[in-house]
């Protein structure tokens, strides 16, 4: 049994992939309570597409992938800003429309270069077998900057989820939230890009917190459960991937693995939740 | 003029502007709902579902645009049924369904050769190589989504604004709802040879959002965002050609170019007239804009 769990790991590229999805599963557990709890499963879904023209101009400038992904968040998140301010459009509209037009601009680099199929799937679904110790080690400053900052401001993030008119009514200014809050998933999806790519991002940042809602009534509890989802999802994830395609034959990409690993704990999460009836049926005629 | 017309001279253009134009019409009359709704993140989670059914299809050798849909509707389900529990909110749930759905078909296509080709092809179209049948299938759907936008529009429209009044008439919310959201699949699902899963969600919403920029009617909206989106559809397929880049991605291109040109220069809701009444007002603003809608509008904003 031990052979069948440790065995992988003794590779060395298995070896960072580990280290790399552990770190991504602690990070985008805390990030992810936040996600949830101020409904921004759509933001970090448009961050994640919006991100993507900012490696493939990175990429093809030679400059460092992490670099251009930044600038591509950061100006996401102002866009973001400015568009809700126009409240004829909605801020769901502005977003469909950024975030479709930004990764347009992605495609439309891309479809100019000669390797296009390959490079696209490499940006969209990462290659986590292929990280390296200076992404290691990006990933790394990236979560105990984010983790950081969450710490610091967690108390202010919490009280604008459940009581922005308390939170404005004390003097915090909703606007430098919000923005701060939406930079710090940006940066989230830049640690996670190379690993697990731009489309799955969303799934590691939804998925755990949301499981881990279902189960604790605690924030705290929460944010424990959400990491632990996080860290398991990864874990199983590369595990199934390597020992399907090494002994069973599949081959399986490992990001896409680890986001089924993650939703088959989400519905576990809810059977044990119905059956514990905390999920109540009452609830369902508000 | 010439131009225009040496780009579409051969049969792989003409067949792609024909369906530029229907893709382009129905996505925008579509769209106009998805935003009275507030369904923008709906649609691009089963723009992203319908990967996965498509994938079933080709492994399956089942038809592509069947095995896609049949998955949305499936998709569709799980969404309005984990919305409606109480401790997981509709984004997260639409969110994990959009993830999910996803990466299940990049599972099942990572199991098989020639990976990368068919995705890129999924995600973002190729509007040079549809076929006549592709053609037929957009025209048939369109007619049949037109035709059920059409019959429920008032019902439709009173859902937007007031549930609680449709409720109180007597009409089945939950159906019109449902009813509104396999038209919206059916439109995605038709786009999809054209414009691919991803980029159908910029014709959808992009036009659409235009026109509520332009016009504070709904009749004019309707009319406005189907011409925008053929528009946008067929000058991006005309650019495509002569810079040679993808064709689904320079539709997205210029619609959105069109929106943010809207966004800065429409009459009464752009950021530049915006800016001008901000200003203390001149004796010139008296001649534009009538009485009651100037009246709302700085309390508005």
């Amino acid at each position: 049994m031990s052979e069948l769990v440790l065995e992988p790991f003794r590779l060395p590229y298995m070896q960072r992939a580990l280290a790399e999805v552990l770190l991504l599963g602690v990070l985008t557990g805390v990030a992810g309570v936040f996600v949830v709890l101020r409904r921004l499963a759509f933001m970090s879904d448009a961050l994640t597409h919006t991100v993507f023209p900012g490696l493939v101009v990175a990429h093809l400038a030679g400059r460092s992938l992490a670099l251009g992904a930044l600038a591509f968040g950061v100006l996401t998140a102002v866009l973001f800003t400015l568009l809700a301010a126009n409240r004829r459009v909605g801020s769901d509209a502005g977003m469909a429309i950024v975030l479709t037009a930004l990764f347009s601009v992605g495609v439309v680099l891309v479809s100019r270069q000669h390797s296009y199929t390959s490079d696209l799937t490499l940006f969209l679904f990462g290659r986590v077998l292929t990280v390296d110790r200076a992404d290691l080690v990006t990933t790394l400053v990236l979560a105990v900057l984010v983790l950081a900052v969450l710490a610091v401001l967690g108390k202010e993030l919490v009280l604008r989820a459940f009581d922005p008119e308390g939170s404005t009514a004390m003097g915090y200014r909703g606007v430098v939230l919000d923005l701060v809050l939406n930079l710090l998933i940006a940066l989230v999806v830049v640690a996670a890009v190379k690993a697990v790519g731009t489309v799955l991002v969303v799934a590691m940042l939804v998925v755990p917190a949301a499981s881990a809602r279902l189960l604790a009534d605690r924030l705290a509890g929460m944010t424990i459960l959400s990491c632990a989802f996080g860290v398991l999802g990864g874990w199983g994830g590369l595990l199934a991937s390597y020992q399907l395609s090494v002994r069973g034959g599949l081959r399986l990409a490992a990001g896409a693995t680890i986001v089924v690993v993650l939703v088959a704990c989400f519905l576990a999460a809810l059977a044990v939740a119905a059956l514990r009836g905390r999920d109540g049926a009452q609830a369902a005629a508000p | 003029m010439s131009w225009l017309a040496g780009t579409f001279s051969d049969d792989f253009a003409r067949r792609a502007l024909v369906e530029a134009v229907l893709a382009g019409g129905l996505c925008g009359v579509v769209g106009v709902h998805v935003l009275l709704r507030r369904l923008p993140f709906l649609t691009v989670a089963l723009a992203h579902a319908n990967f996965p059914g498509a994938v079933l299809a080709a492994l399956l050798g089942l038809n592509l645009l069947l095995g896609a849909g049949l998955f949305g509707v499936l998709v569709v389900l799980v969404v309005v049924g984990l919305g409606t529990r109480d401790r997981v909110e509709e984004t997260s749930a639409v969110g994990m369904v959009l993830a999910g759905a996803f990466a299940l078909g990049v599972l099942l296509l990572s199991a098989q050769a020639g990976f990368t080709k068919d995705l890129s092809a999924f995600l973002v179209g190729s509007i040079l190589t549809v076929q006549r049948s592709d053609l037929v299938a957009t025209a048939v759907t369109g007619t049949l989504v037109l035709g059920v936008l059409a019959a429920l529009h008032k019902e439709l429209v009173l859902g937007a604004f007031d549930r609680g009044g449709l409720a109180a008439l007597g009409y089945p919310v939950a159906g019109l709802d449902l009813a509104l959201v396999l038209c919206l699949q059916l439109t995605l699902v038709s786009a999809l040879p054209a414009v691919g899963a991803m980029l159908a969600v910029a014709l959808v919403v992009a036009p659409a959002a235009t026109a509520r920029l332009w016009t504070d009617r709904l009749g004019t909206t309707m009319v406005l965002a189907p011409c925008l989106g053929i528009a946008a559809a067929v000058a991006g397929l005309a650019v495509s050609q002569h810079v040679r880049a993808a064709a689904g991605a320079t539709i997205v291109l210029v619609a959105a170019a069109l929106f943010g040109l809207s966004l800065l220069l429409a009459p009464r809701h752009g950021l530049v007239s915006k800016l001008r009444r901000s200003r203390p007002p001149a004796g010139r603003e008296a001649v534009s804009g009538d009485a009651p809608e100037r009246g709302t509008a700085p309390a508005a904003r």
